[in-house]
Formats: C-alpha cells, structure tokens, sequence
C-alpha cells in the first residue's frame, strides 16, 4: 500500500510529509497537522466547515482526496489573522455573528473569498457566495451583516474603527451591543470541540448500529473483530459493570443494545481500534444473527390492542401521559356559540447541529473516568454513568466540551456511556466523532405530534372551553419524552384564559428514531395546533386574528391552566409590538388590502434567484484584491 | 469512506492508459471526487474501496478550452466555475454561465469538474441540459493495440440512462465539443428545496436566436432535466416555434403544449407545473438576453413569470 508523498505550502510553511492514499486533504489537516480550525460537519459537501484555500481557491477539503495537495499552496482558517484577527473575524466579532461557533471558521474563510472576490459584492451576492456554508444557530442575518461591514472597511468606504467595540454607556451592559467574550476564539478556530481535541496513545471509536427496527439478538460474536491487528477492543452491552440504562427520565436505555434492537440506528456494539479505518473494517466483521420482530412505526400501531411491547415496563407502549383539568369542558361547550375541531399534524425535525457528536474519554492516573463531550446536561451523565460503571461517583468526571449547537439534541447520554467503558478497557483515551449519517439516524428527533384540539367560544371570541388531545411519538427510548409532554400540557393551551380546559399529552413507545428534547420542549407542537386553530376560530367568527388572542389574553394577575398565579404578563405588550412591525392591516384573517396581499406586497421577498454576479449593475467597482 | 491502495495522478494521456491497463478491472477514474466521495457513505453505497482510483485532473489535454472556428472544445475536467467566469466559453454558450451559478456552490464548481458530470449521468445532473439545447458531442479515448483511439458521440448518444453511459471501462472522456453560439440568449431555470447545494427537482436549459427584425425566433432550443431518467430536448416546442413571431400568445400555446416527459415517481403534478411555467420564464429570459424588441415581450407577462 505506497504512501502518497505530500509536499506542499500549508499556510505559508513548507510541509512534506507521507499520507494514505485514501486520506482527504481534511483528513490531512486535521489529523496529521492537528489544524482543526478547518471542521467536518458533514463529511459530504454540503455544510461548508472544511472550507480551505488551494492555490488562492477555495474548495471542501472533505470532497477532496490529499493527493490533490501535492505540489498546492494550502492556506486554512489559521492563516488568518495570524497576529491581530482579520477585518473580516473582527467584524464577525463586532456584529456578534458566531452563536456555537462551530460553521464560523467555515463561513470567515467563505466570506474571506467572496470579499477577495468582490469588495464591492452587495448583500445579495454575499449571500450568494456564502451559498455553501451551513449555520444552524444565527439565521444568517448577523453573518452577512458582518460581511457587509468588514466589506464596508475593505473597501475603504468607513473606517476601520467601525470594528471596535462600542462605547457602554457608564458600564451598562442590558440594552447595549455587547460583543461576545468567546468570538476571537471562535472567528479564528483556535477554540477545540470534543471531535478536535487529541490525547498521546488514543484509539479511534466506531459504533455497529442496528439494521432492524425492532429484533432479537440471537447472537453476537465478536471474536474475529476481536482479533484484528489494531483492533484494542470490542465492546457489547456484556461489558457493562453496573445497572445499565440512561435517559433524561426514564432510564430505559442500555449503553448497547440488550437483548433486542428497538430502531435503526441503535448502538450493538462498539470498537476501538488504532485508526477510524481498522475500527470500521473491525465493525464488518462483527456477526450478528438478528430474528426480526413485528414493528410499530406510528402512535396509531403502537396503540392498538395487541401490538408488539417494545418495554416489558409498559405493556401500553405509553411513556407518559400527562392530563391537566380545569373546570367542565361539557358546561364551557354547552356556553358557546361556535365549536371548532381541527386535528393538527407536526413531524419529526434534526436538530442539525453542525457539530456531529463528539467525544473523548481517559482514565487519570487517580482512576477517575473522564470524558469530555458536547454534553448539554453533563451532572444528570455523571450520576448515571457512576451507576452505569458501578463507580463512586467521585470516580466519574464529566468535562462539558464547547457544544457545536445543541438544540436540546445534546442531553442524551447516547455514546459516553460506551466511551468510558472503552477506556476503562483499554487503559487508553478514546475518541468518537459521529459521522453526519450516524448522527442523524441515531440521535434524538424532535417529537411527531398528532393533536385533536376542540374549541368552544361566544360570538364575542370568548374561549369557554378547550379539549386539547394531543398524541406524540416518542420512538424507541424515553428520552426526555416525559419532560416534553409535561411541557405540552403546562403551556400548550397558550397564554389565553381559558375556564374549562381538558388537557392530555401522551408520549407513545414506537420503533422509530427517538424522540427528545428540542428547543421549546413541546411547546413548539402544542402551540402550533393552538395559535394555527385561533387563526381559524377568528376566521369564522369574523374576528382580527391580533383581537381575538387580546380578548382572551392572561394578563398581570391572571392563573396559567396549572393554577400559578402570574404577577406580570407580556402578551399584550409583544401583541402591539408584532402588529406594528408587520405593519398589521386589521381584519380578520381573510381580508386583503393594500398591504396584506399574498405576493409582491410590501415588505415580502422576491421570488428565489441567483446570478446577481451575472446580472449585476454594469459599471459597478469589481476590482481585484489581494 | 472512499478507501484505496493506490491514488496515481498520471500527467499525460499515455501515462493514464498505462496505468487503466496495468490496473485493469481493479480502478476507477476520479476527477473532482465531488460525486464519488459522497457517493461511498452510509446510506449509499456504504464503505467502498476501490484498490486503484486514476486522478485524470492534471493531464493537460482534459483541461484545454478553446473557442475557435466556430467550434467550443472543452477539457473534460473543466470545473464548473469556468463557465461561470471564463468571459470567452460563457460568450460561445450562453447558457452556460446561468446553469453553473446554479451548480452546487461556489466551493463546489471549482472542484466538481463537467466531465464527472456527465459520467455520472444523474437524471438531475445540471450541466446536461444546457450542452444537450448546445448538440454537444463528448469525445471519448481509449488504447487498444497501442493504437490511440478517439471516436466522437453525440451527448444523447453518451447518457443511455440514469447512470448508464456509453463509456467503455478502457475509455477516458477527454473533451466536450460544440458549436459556438454567440449572439443567442441563454437561460437556465432550476427549482429544489433551496439555491445552493441542491439536486434540481426540475431544470430548463433555453437558447434563443432572433431575426434581424428582434420580434421573430429564428433558433430556439429548450432541454429539460430532472423529470426524466436522460434530460430531453423539447423538439416539438422548439419547432412549434423556430421562424414564428414572439408574441405572448405563441408563447403561451409553447408552454401549454403537451409535454409526456416527467416520468419521475415523485411530485409528478408539481413537476408539471413547473416544467410549464419554466419554458415560459426560460423563454422570456432568453428573449430578453437575446435582445428582443422591447414591445414584443410585455412586462405584464415577464412580471407573470419572473
Ligand atoms: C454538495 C454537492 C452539491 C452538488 N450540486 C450539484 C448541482 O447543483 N448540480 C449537479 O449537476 N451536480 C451537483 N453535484 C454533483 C457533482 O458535483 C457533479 O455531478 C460533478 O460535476 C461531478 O464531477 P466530478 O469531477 O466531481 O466527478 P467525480 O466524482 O470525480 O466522478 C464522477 C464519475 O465520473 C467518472 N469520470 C469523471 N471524469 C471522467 C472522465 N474524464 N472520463 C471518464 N469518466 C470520468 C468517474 O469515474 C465517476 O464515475 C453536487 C455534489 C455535491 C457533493
Ligand atoms: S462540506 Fe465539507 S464537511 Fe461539510
Ligand atoms: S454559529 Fe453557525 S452553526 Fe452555530
């Protein structure tokens, strides 16, 4: 197997060095010249993190093999603003445009280019060249704002002194632009997530993931895996000492799966070897003899009498129903004069982070197990973990590493559980990144909802009464789904009075990806069958869709449907602030004027196009820069 | 993940024919990577090693453009970018320049190369309509015998079906050709889920020539992709309107006219609706480009369509 032999210019310094032949230039970057600014976060092409320079070119280095690099002047986000940031990591800085950080190396060097490019590109076209690069936390709006002004100094048309850091005034902070403490590090991508970070003497993780939805594991042999020349070694859930089982409420999750498969994508068994290559190749030779079992793929399935039990726990395939009551919904509806019903359907949603899983797990020399990940709720891991290791719990350490976006997606204990085993094994450090796919198809989904929801209001817009069904489908773990239904129940009815209200969320075991915690935690479901339902109640009532949440809306002194008493309420506040920025034409919601028209209205977007670097004004400055 | 034994960046066609043959049946060609790479990942084809990959990016003759005589040769690991930003090629195919900003992202065209791009032979492979509406022919180069062999096909002759091509494991797709068609208004209309970094759902290629009076077609020609296992060229519009008048209702009666191409198992009805409404904007904005007499195209029916 001949080495390549890579001599190229890699930010300015001459580097030769062998590589594998089937290295990409990330791999390159990362692995071997530990140049971890550049990040993966995807591994496909399609997020724009491994963004490097070849030749003054900017390309993916994860679609690129190394062998390219030969001979290449190579230039990564290090490069930048060696001694004092860049204009442009200045200006992402001042315009507070990195969140999680982990898309912004990416997008300084997208924006890099785009401004050597055209130091006079307008927003669109910077939106344009920036096309390739992902960010999952800001929405874009700051980066580009910050292009536009780092642009602004390039170009000379406003001083550089833009990019300081505005005055407070007398050290105020609340009400003033603030830049954020963690930007240099992250512009500059000197800051190290779990996936970057290295230890003398670590293997490299991967994870065998279960084909099946729902199977028996007849038998599991590891032995040839085993055996392999790197492999150090191959875990299953026999290896785990203590009480296996994780989750947020329940802990109805082994480390690896026990006994049976509940969805694709579950962790069977997992291997450390001396390199990701011999680690996966180890995963082919993993036999496992499956007997598939019948599957519950919907909440409707899973329902039903007779259908397959995922837990022995619970024989209804409920996780967790949670009902809230407030007076008599039969009285409230016999009181109204319009009753609507309406079923509402919401699906699953990734959470997306550019930052697949990550982490990285040793022994100390005092014996405490350590691991370092992106988790969002490490004390919860570390008292589970102890009882999962059979550990005092001052022998487990949980380093919170910086999270590349979480989102809620990040607080399952799905993969340090397997780590610290492995390196209690091994004696050795061990890492694990996720690939894209993996970590797609095995974490946490934002909970299916299918809600029933039943109105009863006066012609007035009065809500008398509300029954409120709403059905999610969990998946195959517990997860946080008992939290998410609690908080569907506590606040999915909305900030609104309502005197008779019947309130049930139900979290329901299926065979599907899990489900977690997502931002909002249920509200976001709930809340989307209420607020969709008002808008139609307003409707057929005749009503502004603004005037009948004002009619109904809790106010300072006012009780939530779980009886807390509130002392300040906002409703109201944010109702008159949203209807003067869309600049609200009052009616009800199927009126149109001058202002609210479907298309071309003020305000609204053209359609979707691209070329503004074709079709640009003629005559407009396109010089060149260095 | 892609693995391999071997990665060879041969520098001349000789060299890359000495490697194909001595590595015969055990290689595969790469250009830019940028479908074979994510095409070896779970999901899809899984982990992949191939024992030889043959790098055909750094043979010179692959990376030529010319335009002369009224002829366009392009290398065949030209990177899309070119087209964009290559002011000679993007004058002699005018709608090239409009289907590379919509290629991938600016990353991406200046790895992604356009002879992987028809090797590839995707149904929604963007670069195929515009040299299908161009009658481009791809220029293919094999060794047998020692001898160099070189035959020329023409593009629907090349892509027999989504991923099949006429390319034989000896061969080495060297060069695409086609007229120059200078003074013709070019468009392309591409619709996915997003702008950059997205498989076309639907895509139109339009080239349009006007007489000397501006108000008559004098060439047009349409092809589609996305709808169908090869992307198409809409002969029966293009005839429907070669030497006719522009006016709004010829148009109209173009666009409406019966188009059995999308075959695709997915959103047929949203396809068809959006193929109708792309020959009308691919239309208008080649008319537009082409230079057509201002009062012949009314803004009522570009606003319609933009
Ligand atoms: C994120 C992303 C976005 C994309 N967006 C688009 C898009 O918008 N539109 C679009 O059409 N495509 C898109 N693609 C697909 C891909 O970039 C293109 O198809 C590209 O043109 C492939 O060229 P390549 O040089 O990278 O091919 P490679 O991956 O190197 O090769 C592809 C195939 O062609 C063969 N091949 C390459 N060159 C030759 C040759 N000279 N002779 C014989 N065989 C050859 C290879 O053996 C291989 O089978 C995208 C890909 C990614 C990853
Ligand atoms: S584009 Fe390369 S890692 Fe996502
Ligand atoms: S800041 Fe962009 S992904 Fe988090």
């Amino acid at each position: 197997m001949p080495d390549l032999r890579i001599d190229a210019i890699i930010n300015g310094r001459k580097v030769s060095r062998t590589a594998k032949p089937w290295q990409r230039l990330i791999d390159f970057l990362r692995e071997d010249l530990h140049l971890t600014g550049t990040k993966e976060g995807c591994g496909a092409g399609e997020c724009g993190t491994c963004s490097v320079f070849v030749d003054g070119v900017l390309v993916k280095s994860c679609l690129m093999p190394v062998a390219k690099a030969q001979g290449a002047r190579i230039d990564t986000v290090e490069s930048l603003g060696r001694n004092e940031l860049s204009v442009l990591q200045k200006a992402f800085h001042k315009a507070g445009a990195s969140q999680c950080g982990y898309c912004i190396p990416g997008m300084v060097m997208a924006a890099t280019s785009a401004l050597r490019a055209n130091p006079f590109a307008d927003r669109e076209e910077i939106k344009e060249r920036l096309g390739g690069n992902v960010c999952r936390c800001t929405g874009y709006q700051k980066i580009v704002d910050a292009v536009e002004l780092a642009r602004d100094v390039v170009n000379g048309r406003i001083s550089a002194t833009a990019l300081e850091e505005e005055e407070t005034a007398d050290g105020r902070f609340i009400g003033a632009n603030v830049r954020r403490l963690d930007a240099p590090s992250k512009v500059s991508g000197a800051l190290k997530y779990a996936g970057d970070m290295v230890m003398a003497n670590m293997l490299h993780v991967q994870v065998l993931r279960s084909p099946h939805a729902h199977a028996r594991i007849v038998s599991l042999d590891i032995s040839e895996a085993a055996a392999m020349d790197g492999v150090e070694a191959v875990i299953t859930s026999e290896d785990v000492p203590g009480v296996d089982g994780f989750g947020v409420f329940v802990h109805d999750q082994p480390v690896m799966a026990r006994g049976k498969v509940r969805y694709v994508g579950e962790a069977v068994a997992a291997v450390a070897a001396e390199d990701v290559v011999t680690a996966r190749r180890a995963l082919a030779k993993i036999k496992v003899v499956y007997e598939p079992l019948p599957a519950v793929f919907s909440v409707e399935e899973a329902l039903r009498p007779g259908a397959p039990v995922l837990h022995d726990y619970a024989p209804d395939n409920v996780t967790k129903h949670i009902p809230v009551r407030v007076g008599d919904v039969a009285r409230g509806f016999a009181e109204s004069d319009l009753i609507v019903e309406q079923v509402y359907e919401t699906q699953a949603v990734e959470h997306a982070y550019l930052e697949p899983e990550a982490g990285l797990a040793h022994v100390d020399a005092d014996g405490v197990v350590t691991i370092q990940s992106p988790s969002q709720n490490i004390t919860h891991h570390r008292h589970m973990l102890a009882r999962i290791l059979a550990l005092p719990i001052n022998k487990v350490r949980m380093i919170m590493s910086p999270v590349g976006g979480g989102f809620g997606g990040k607080e399952d204990m799905i993969y340090q559980g397997m780590l610290a085993i492995l390196a209690i094994k091994t004696r050795r450090p061990v890492r694990l990144v996720f690939t894209r796919e993996e970590s797609i198809a095995s974490t946490a989904k934002r909970h299916p909802s299918k809600t029933t929801l039943k109105m009863g209001l006066t012609l007035d817009g009065r809500i008398r009464a509300v029954e409120f069904n709403m059905v999610c489908d969990g998946g195959a773990y517990g997860l946080s789904t008992e939290g998410v239904m609690r908080k569907a129940a506590i606040l999915g009815a909305g900030p609104y009075n309502i005197p008779n209200l019947k309130m049930d969320t139900y979290g329901i075991y299926t065979n599907n990806t899990p489900s977690g915690a997502f931002r909002s935690f249920g509200a976001l479901q709930a809340q989307f069958a209420t607020e969709s339902h008002l808008d139609i109640c307003a409707e057929r009532l005749g009503i502004d869709p603004f005037e009948i949440r004002r009619i109904n809306a809790m106010r300072p002194g006012s009780k939530t449907h779980t009886k807390q008493p509130l002392k300040s309420a906002s409703l109201l506040a944010a109702l008159k602030a949203v209807a003067q920025a869309s600049g609200w034409e009052k009616g009800p919601p199927t009126s149109r004027g001058e202002a609210r028209r479907d298309l071309g209205g003020p305000g609204n977007r053209p359609s979707c196009t691209l070329g503004s670097r074709i079709d640009g004004a003629p005559g407009q400055a396109r010089d060149e820069v260095a | 993940m892609l693995t391999c034994d071997e990665y060879l960046t041969p520098t001349s066609l000789d060299e890359a024919f000495a490697a194909m043959a001595a590595h015969r049946g055990r290689h595969r060609l790469i250009a830019g990577g940028t479908d074979i790479l994510p095409w070896a990942r779970e999901g899809r084809a899984g982990d992949v090693d191939v024992p030889v990959l043959i790098d055909i990016t750094r043979i010179s003759e692959l990376t030529e453009r010319k335009v002369a005589a009224g002829r366009v040769r392009v290398g065949a690991a030209t990177p899309i970018q070119r087209f964009l930003d290559d002011k000679a090629i993007a004058t002699a195919m005018p709608c090239m320049p409009r289907c590379a900003i919509w290629f991938a992202d600016d990353q991406i065209r200046e790895q992604a190369t356009i002879g992987g791009n028809l090797a590839n032979a995707s149904p929604a492979a963007d670069g195929v309509p515009p040299l299908l509406a161009h009658a481009a022919g791809v220029e293919l180069a094999s060794k047998r015998d020692g001898r160099l062999m070189r035959r020329l096909l023409p593009l629907n002759k090349f892509i027999l079906g989504s991923g099949k091509t006429a390319l034989a494991d000896d061969e080495i797709m060297i060069a695409i050709e086609c007229d120059a068609l200078p003074g013709y208004g070019g468009s392309f209309e591409k619709v996915g889920h997003r702008r950059s970094l997205v498989i076309s759902v639907v895509c139109l290629a339009g080239l349009v020539k006007l007489d000397a009076s501006r108000r008559r077609f004098e060439d047009v020609r349409l092809a589609l992709g996305g709808v169908c296992p090869v992307p198409q060229r809409l002969t029966e519009v293009e005839n429907f309107l070669r030497g006719a008048a522009i006016d709004s209702g010829r148009l109209e009666r173009a666009a409406a006219m019966p188009l059995d191409f999308v075959q695709s198992r997915t959103r047929r009805e949203y396809r068809r609706e959006v193929v109708h409404g792309f020959v009308m904007r691919g239309l208008i904005n080649a008319l537009r480009r082409a230079g057509a007499d201002a009062d012949v195209l009314k803004p009522e029916l570009e606003a319609a369509y933009a």
